[in-house]
Order: structure tokens, then C-alpha cells, then sequence
């Protein structure tokens, strides 16, 4: 404890100490390769003003979670004597991460969140990719009619929709149950990566189909073969985009999961940390925070795909 | 004998008739051309003996089989794409084992002797040392190669060919056209090499089909299409500059550039047919003068003459020449079919 309390208490230091370690490192090894030569210096001044900008830029975007991660140790007085988000004036304390993991169901809403999120997930994926190649191929104007048709469902917002539902989960008898979700989370889900994938399997050429047909293969088989390894990173980005829509969502979590610890997270973490108006705020940045992280670097790990998904579908519509 | 029989076949995409009634028989180990400006149907002709495409009536057999109706998986034929459509996620020599793979089942092929097919095939189309490369690491010679290896790995009955050599600069064209035909004839396979280049066509075919608008125009070497054209659409789509043609009353009658000529470099004039020629523009192409001008009496039709570059002619802008052309060399079309007419019959028509 006494480390972290270190640690967080100079926590501002620490990161500009690393930053500074970073440039010298960086620096040295430019010189180790080319030479401490006046050109070299030269060069490493004219960059600099971009590395400015750029740490700047970076600062802006992770601030918020920094601050999130420093007022997760905040002390309630700390915390509400006057806002003063970057220093402790009491000594750091793990009290609120204690209560997020043992007062409240915080590990269940994961495991709920996790489980809703990966059967989701593979049922997109079943229905959608099917869907999208016989969308992809069906030109013509019926092809386009049914594309744009499907896609209105999408638009159909969940506030009009979860009353309806939720007599659907009673009478399947799934009420406070996860199950529910699972079974209504792909209305909005399918359309969605349906239209995503189309776009991939627009982008995969005919003839490389036409290629397998000839080379010995049915249908189904050219599909599996060939144009499945080929929309591989429109693929990934229907599982991020679907397990991150299904992270979020909200009201019909809220709706068909009374039961506290059968709920997820999106749905959990407010219920169970503010209390009508009061707010929790330490247990409740923590609790987002936690999430935030991993999700956050799938989006990263698979950025450049993701980017691909979007202009796609952006010109092709 | 032939392996490839099509009969009456039509293809319709809703008001266009892509393939109207074509009659084709395609000898066993014979290069068939399929020669036709775009959109004449002869691409997807390939498809429906490829299986692509299905046949809005009509038969193909192949090999005494009716396989109208079968995928294209069960046909025997393999196919060379105009882009090569090569696997882009795949190494060369899976691209080249892919359709072996697919064949494992039936064949009974296990790794070794799938390895040993594509070395061999890869080693005939000497592209053995590129085996682990991915396509987009290969030049278009290499892709094309390639791709004909696919083709031929499985040694099907028949190779179809759309286009390959489109893709390819023109110098690599020639060098590959060459290398396409040694390697036809020393496998002794059946290929059907769909293009619209004439120069290709010629080349290649030991056959050319002429298509247009759907229909078979004609059948034949490349020399006798040349020689003797069946119609005006033949006779004008093959050469270059093409074939002049000039409307008399009841007919047209056409000649070929390089038959045209001064008439003193005709041995023999009685035989030939006098033209009073005036000359327009002459193009000097190298190993011949291209001129452009007009026969008398025609002033409204452009009539171009190749005349070799080594004959000494002089030939002025704006003069009148007297020019002849061989009567046999002359050919007859109907003024409304466009069909030949021969000479004979012509004379008993006046």
C-alpha cells in the first residue's frame, strides 16, 4: 500500500519522468544509429514541435481516464472538499475498489456482460453472415430493396420496442434471466453487422468465387475458403462493433433483469452505485474504468480494420 | 473427334441476347479461338461451357457427356481468368495445390502426391522458385503463369482461356503468347482462348470462331477467315487497317490495303481491276506507307493502301494515281445481308 500511495501521491511526476525517459531514450538511439552529428541534432529539433503537438493531442485524450484512475483511490473527503483532480491531499485508499468487488456484484455483471456479449456475438455472426453474402451478390433491384429494408429495423430505436419485447420474454419465460438479452440483442445486432459485412463481401471479387466454382468447390465451400479469409478484417470488426453494442446497451437490460445479480454491466454498475441521487463516484469511475481498458485496446488492436469497416460501408453504402 | 459439342445454345439476360444459337464442335487437343468485339457474346459463351453461367436453351456436351445442367465442378474443364483471379491469402503453391485439394476426396490424393503435382506443373511453367510467394508479390508474366498453372494441375479436358494476356505490356504479350502455344501443343490439351485481339487470334487458333451480336459468323483457320471472309463483319474486323469497302449499285465490294496498289507493280494487269486514285495523306509506318485517299467515283468512302516501304514509288500528296487490285483479291457482299456473294454468281446477276 505504501508503494501505490507513493506512487499515486506523485503520480503527475512519475508520468513526466517516464515521458522524459522516453524522449532521451529515443533520442539516444537516433544517435547510437546515425552519429551525434550537427545534422542529427538539426533534425532532432525540427521534429520536436511535432511530437509537441502530437503529446498534447494524447494528453487531452487520456485525461479523462487518468483522472478517472486517480479518483479511484480518492478518500470521500478528499474527493468532495472543493474538486482538485490532480493531487492528493489525503492519503491514497483502496476502499471504494473493496466495496466495488465485495459489496457489490461487480465480477457477476462481467461475467453476465461477458456471456451475454459472446452468445450475442456468435449468433450475429451465424445469421449475418449468410444474410450479408446473399445480400452482397443478390444484385439488381430486389438485392437492394431487401438491404435497405433490413436496415430500417435497425432504426427502429429500443424506446419503442422494449414494451413489446419484454411481453415476448415473459411468455418465453425468460424474465430475469441474461437468456433474454441473448435473444433480443441480435434485432438490433444483425442489421447492423449485416450491412457491415455486405460491404466486405461487395469489396471480395466475383471471379475469386467464380475461380473456386471451376477449381472443384460448391458454393458454401468457395464461401469458407475464399471468401471468408478474405473479409477477415470486416469480420473482426462485426465482433468488436457487436460486443461493444451489446456493453452498452441499456434499457432492455434494465427492463427484463430485475434480479440484481443476473444483471450486466451497463445496467448494473448504475443501479447498484447511485442511489437516487447519490453517487458513488469512486466505486463508479473504477467500475467504468475497468471495463474501459480492454475494450479500449481491442478498438486499438484492430483499428486499421475498423476504419476499413466504416469507409466502406461509407461508399458503398 | 470432338470433345466439346454445343448445340443450339442461348443465352438471354432479359432483353439481350448475349448467346443467340450457337453451333460450335471443339476438336480434342485443337486451339479454338473465340474472336468477336466486346459484347458479341463470347465471354459468356466460355462461362456457359465453363458452367457459370447457366444456358437459357441448348446442349454442351463435353466428352460424350450432356453437362448443361452440372455445376461447374463436375466438368472437367478448368479456367484462366481475365484478371487471373488468383487466391490473394494464398502462397503460389497453394493456389496451385487449391484445386487438388478439392479433388482429395474422389482421388484419394495424399500430401506427397499433391506436392509432387504442383512442383511438376510448376516446373513446366518454370515459376518453381516462386512457390511461397503471395500474388501481389508477382509481375503479371508470374500471375498469369500461375494462374494457367492452377488450370492445369488437375489436366482437364478442356482449358478455357478469357482474355489472360490482356493484362500483360505489349512486349511480355508476344513472349507469352508464344510460350502459351509451345505449352498447348506439348501437352496436347484441348484450349479455348476467348479474346478480341485479331493479332492474338491469329497467332494463336488453329481455329477461329469470328463472333458478333451472339452469332457464329464463321468458322475456320485464321488463314481462311482472312482469305476468304463469309460476310462484310469478317471480312472488316480482321486486318489492319481493315478491309476497304465501297458500294456499287446492287452490291459492295471490298479489298484489303496491302492488295492495293500502283499498277505498275502488278505483273499482270489484264487480270486486275483499275482504280484512279488520288491521294489524301500518306503515313509513313516504317516498313510500309500507309495511304489515305479516294477512288473515283467513291469520294464519299475513305480507301486506304498499304504499300511497302522498299518499293519505289513515289506517292505526292494531292496527286491522281492509277492504283489495281487483283480480281481474285476482290471480295462480293450482298447489299442488305452483308453475306458474300461469289464472282460467278455476281456476273449473272448483271
Amino acid at each position: 500500500m505504501s508503494l501505490l500511495s507513493w506512487i499515486l501521491q506523485n503520480f503527475w511526476a512519475l508520468l513526466v519522468l517516464l515521458f522524459l525517459a522516453l524522449v532521451a531514450l529515443r533520442i539516444a538511439w537516433r544517435i547510437h544509429r546515425f552519429g551525434a552529428t550537427r545534422a542529427e541534432f538539426v533534425y532532432i529539433l525540427r521534429r520536436s514541435p511535432f511530437y509537441l503537438v502530437v503529446l498534447t493531442f494524447c494528453f487531452f485524450a487520456a485525461a479523462p481516464f487518468l483522472i478517472m484512475f486517480m479518483h479511484t483511490f480518492k478518500t470521500d473527503g478528499d474527493l468532495y472538499r472543493r474538486p482538485q483532480p490532480f493531487v492528493f491531499r489525503q492519503d491514497p485508499t483502496l476502499e471504494h475498489l473493496d466495496a466495488l468487488f465485495n459489496n457489490t456484484a461487480y465480477l457477476e455483471f462481467i461475467r453476465n456482460s461477458v456471456v451475454v456479449g459472446i452468445a450475442v456475438v456468435i449468433i450475429t455472426l451465424a445469421l449475418s453472415l449468410p444474410a450479408a453474402y446473399a445480400l452482397a451478390r443478390l444484385t439488381g433491384r430486389w438485392g437492394e430493396r431487401a438491404g435497405i429494408l433490413m436496415f430500417l429495423v435497425y432504426l427502429v430505436p429500443p424506446t419503442l420496442l422494449f414494451i413489446p419485447m419484454f411481453r415476448i420474454v415473459v411468455l418465453l419465460g425468460l424474465k430475469d434471466d441474461p437468456m433474454s438479452l441473448i435473444v433480443v440483442y441480435p434485432s438490433f445486432t444483425v442489421p447492423f453487422s449485416m450491412w457491415l459485412l455486405s460491404g466486405f463481401f461487395k469489396a471480395v471479387p466475383p471471379e475469386l468465387e467464380e475461380a473456386a466454382l471451376v477449381d472443384g468447390y460448391n458454393r458454401v465451400e468457395a464461401f469458407l475458403r475464399v471468401v471468408l479469409p478474405l473479409s477477415l478484417p470486416g469480420i473482426i470488426s462485426t465482433i468488436v462493433f457487436t460486443f461493444t453494442l451489446t456493453l452498452h446497451e441499456f434499457i432492455y437490460g434494465l427492463v427484463f433483469i430485475a434480479d440484481t445479480s443476473q444483471r450486466t454491466l451497463s445496467v448494473g454498475v448504475p443501479t447498484e452505485l447511485i442511489l437516487g441521487d447519490v453517487y458513488f463516484w469512486q466505486p463508479l469511475l473504477a467500475a467504468a474504468l475497468i471495463i474501459a481498458i480492454p475494450v479500449g485496446l481491442a478498438y486499438n488492436l484492430f483499428l486499421d480494420s475498423l476504419v476499413q469497416g466504416f469507409t466502406m460501408g461509407a461508399v458503398k453504402g | 473427334m470432338s470433345i466439346v459439342q454445343i448445340t443450339s445454345l442461348k443465352k438471354y439476360f432479359d432483353s439481350v441476347r448475349a448467346v443467340d444459337g450457337v453451333d460450335l464442335a471443339i476438336d480434342q487437343g485443337e486451339f479454338l479461338v473465340i474472336l468477336g468485339p466486346s459484347g458479341c457474346g463470347k465471354t459468356t459463351l466460355m462461362r456457359m461451357i465453363a458452367g457459370l453461367e447457366k444456358p437459357t436453351a441448348g446442349h454442351i456436351e463435353i466428352g460424350g457427356e450432356d453437362v448443361t445442367d452440372l455445376p461447374p465442378r463436375k466438368r472437367g474443364v478448368s479456367m484462366v481468368f481475365q484478371s487471373y483471379a488468383l487466391y490473394p491469402h494464398m502462397n503460389v503453391f497453394n493456389n496451385i495445390a487449391f484445386p487438388l485439394r478439392a479433388q482429395r476426396r474422389e482421388l484419394k490424393f495424399d500430401k506427397r502426391a499433391i506436392r509432387e503435382k504442383v512442383e511438376n506443373t510448376a516446373r513446366v511453367l518454370e515459376i518453381d522458385s516462386l512457390l511461397d510467394r503471395r500474388p501481389r508479390q508477382l509481375s503479371g508474366g508470374q500471375r498469369q503463369r500461375v494462374a494457367i498453372a492452377r488450370a492445369m494441375v488437375t489436366q482437364p479436358s478442356v482449358l478455357l482461356l478469357d482474355e489472360p494476356l490482356s493484362n500483360l505490356d505489349a512486349k511480355l504479350r508476344a513472349n507469352a503468347r508464344d510460350e502459351l502455344k509451345d505449352f498447348q501443343r506439348s501437352s496436347n490439351i484441348t484450349a479455348v482462348f476467348v479474346t478480341h485481339d485479331q493479332i492474338e487470334a491469329m497467332g494463336l487458333g488453329d481455329r477461329i470462331v469470328v463472333m458478333s451480336e451472339g452469332k457464329i459468323q464463321q468458322i475456320g483457320t485464321p488463314q481462311s477467315i482472312y482469305d476468304d471472309p463469309a460476310n462484310e463483319f469478317v471480312a472488316t474486323f480482321l486486318g489492319s487497317p481493315s478491309m476497304n469497302i465501297l458500294s456499287a449499285k446492287r452490291f459492295r465490294f471490298g479489298f484489303r490495303p496491302e492488295h492495293f496498289l500502283p499498277k505498275t507493280l502488278h505483273d499482270n494487269p489484264e487480270n486486275s481491276r483499275i482504280f484512279h486514285y488520288y491521294v489524301k495523306r500518306v503515313e509513313y509506318l516504317g516498313s510500309d506507307r500507309l495511304v489515305y485517299g479516294y477512288v473515283q467515283g467513291h469520294e464519299r468512302e475513305l480507301t486506304l493502301a498499304k504499300v511497302p516501304s522498299n518499293v519505289r514509288v513515289s506517292l505526292d500528296i494531292e496527286g491522281d494515281y492509277e492504283f489495281a487490285v487483283h480480281n481474285r483479291d476482290i471480295k462480293y457482299f450482298d447489299n442488305i445481308s452483308g453475306q458474300r456473294i461469289e464472282q460467278q454468281s455476281l456476273a449473272q446477276a448483271f
